[in-house]
């Protein structure tokens, strides 16, 4: 068990992304997405980065703050997020209901929608305290 | 998309920076166009669905249009991709918010946002609404919205040669489609058509011959037969399905779009047999049609023309069905109505005494109409205004032939 958006999750998160998403999986994807995470049971804000270039996980980040620039940046509050983490709610979901708030261009984001729910279902699977 | 050696080429960029020094002149920060008009004018791509265009100071502009064809949009458009974003009901992914977003980014400390409000009997011109006005005066609260939408217009008035030669290639495609219908019901082909097949297939005509669109929103092409076109005042005829119908005139208003730019062009005829009477309406709208042509010229104003022909009308004695307007405005895509700019005694309708100038383009619109005697004409040619006259630019001879 490892702690949400902790160094040994972002490990866990990076080793499991490298081993089960190849670039074909991918798409060869170059692109980058940071989810903001705001009230955070810390009362910080979080973030966590994940850049892919030509598919391969290339870089992925957790921190305080708002994080480095990406391509796109999904920010909402903490809890939705670990909701979404736990798979108890669809990310398109709350993207549509307005629970998340997407920055960056719609139409490439609509591509990677797919790309995005086979990361998430990835993440899902470690075994997480929130 | 045209390059620069076709005669269809139009300087999209330069256009944007003609925009830019306009809002420059008049301390505009940024533009926020939202007429079909402008997009068209601005992006040569056709936006069907709500769409807005945020031209910066400097720089290029980025189309909005819903997330379902802004793909499409940017593929047909000189913009790439990164510069036509689609909007979607998501978090920040609403128009409201990506717009303002975005206006934000470029004016971190407020301005002055140029915006297009105002009215128009043309339904998709595409004005500010209401909410949408005020859904962006409460995003951008550090911001000042202006209407600015008359430099736009006036940087549109003029045509440049590109755009010229893309109302001349429709106006070919157009007389095509003419050609098809006339093909089509001589030699007693008329028997059993409607309206709407006769629309059909010149639609089917123009679009073989590179027509995108039979592009006007009252309907398409729009055809009408007997007592259909000499309704009052009837200068709008979706095609029904009425048949054509022997001893009865038909009028085939047709409608072809080629780079955003529109042909539109009326032919009529009278199907045999023709009687005296309906032979001496003909006589007069085609002599009328014929006048017109010959008058218009640069310099001349919308009041001075009617003022003229309506007085040939009553030496004729057919005034009591001529319908006092000879044109209506026309440009690309969206521009499909006013003439000239806002300054005239009714805002937002044509400036009765706009002095026509060189090179304007015009549709001349001419429209009889007896309903007593179930018989009426219409006429629509793209004309260019030149210093000594007028270019029309369907060429499909001008006459009204009894179809035997």
């Amino acid at each position: 068990m490892v702690k949400y958006l902790s160094e040994d999750w972002r490990k866990e998160v990076e080793a499991r992304l490298s081993a089960q998403l190849t670039p074909d999986k991918m798409n060869n994807l170059t692109s980058s997405m940071n989810n903001l995470y705001l009230n955070c049971p810390d009362g910080n804000s979080h973030y966590f980065f994940v850049g892919f270039v030509d598919g391969k996980v290339d870089s992925v980040q957790v921190g305080v703050g708002e994080g480095p620039k990406a391509e796109f940046v999904i920010s909402g509050e903490y809890e939705t997020f670990a909701k979404i983490s736990r798979a108890e709610l669809g990310a398109q979901k709350a993207l549509m209901g307005g629970l998340l708030k997407l920055k960056g261009n719609m139409v490439k984001a609509l591509k990677l929608a797919s790309l995005v729910d086979r990361l998430n279902k990835i993440i899902a699977t470690i075994e997480t305290e929130y | 998309m045209f390059d620069k050696t076709s005669p269809f080429y139009i300087d999209f960029p330069g256009r944007i920076k003609a925009i830019q020094t306009e809002m420059a002149k008049e301390k505009i920060d940024l533009y926020l166009g939202s007429r079909l008009r402008t997009m068209s004018w601005t992006t040569d791509a056709f936006f069907p669905w709500r769409s807005f265009i945020v031209i910066p100071a400097e720089g290029l502009p980025t189309a909005f249009t819903f997330v379902i064809d802004a793909a499409r949009a940017a593929d047909d458009s000189w913009l790439d991709e990164d510069h036509v974003m689609g909007f979607a009901p998501m978090g920040g992914q609403d128009q409201i918010t990506q717009i303002s977003d975005m206006i934000k980014d470029y004016l971190p400390h407020g301005g002055r946002v140029g915006v297009e409000a105002g009215m128009s009997n043309y339904l998709p011109e595409g004005y500010l609404t209401y909410y949408e006005y005020k859904a962006f005066e409460a995003a951008l609260p550090d911001c000042t919205l202006v209407n600015a939408h008359p430099l736009v217009d006036r940087l549109q008035m003029i045509k440049d040669i590109g755009t010229i030669n893309r109302f001349r290639e429709a106006s070919r495609i157009v007389d095509i489609g003419h050609e098809a219908v006339l093909a089509a019901i001589k030699n007693g082909g008329w028997k059993g058509m409607t309206e709407t097949e006769i629309g059909g297939l010149a639609g089917y005509a123009m679009r073989k011959a590179g027509s995108t669109f039979e592009w006007s929103f009252t309907g398409g092409n729009e055809i009408a037969a007997g007592y259909r076109t000499g309704l009052a005042g009837g200068a709008c005829t979706p095609a029904s399905t009425k048949k054509v119908e022997a001893g009865e005139p038909l009028m085939v208003d047709i409608h072809a779009l080629f780079g955003l730019c529109c042909g539109d062009h009326s032919h009529n005829y009278l199907i045999g047999p023709a009687s005296e009477r309906q032979r001496w309406h003909a006589k007069n709208f085609v002599d009328m049609v014929a006048l017109t042509l010959k008058t218009y010229r640069a310099g001349i104003s919308p009041s001075s023309l009617a003022a003229e022909m309506m007085d040939f009308a009553e030496s004729r004695g057919f005034a009591d069905f001529m319908v006092p307007g000879f044109e209506h405005g026309i440009g690309m895509l969206g521009d499909e109505w006013r003439i000239g700019k806002h300054d005239g005694p009714f805002p937002y309708w044509t400036d009765p005494d706009h002095e026509y100038l060189e090179n304007e383009v015009l549709i001349c619109a001419m429209q009889y109409a007896c309903p007593d005697e179930n018989i009426g004409f219409r006429y629509e040619n793209p004309i260019l205004l030149t210093k000594n006259g007028c270019e029309y630019m369907s060429k499909f001879p001008l006459a009204i032939e009894v179809i035997e």
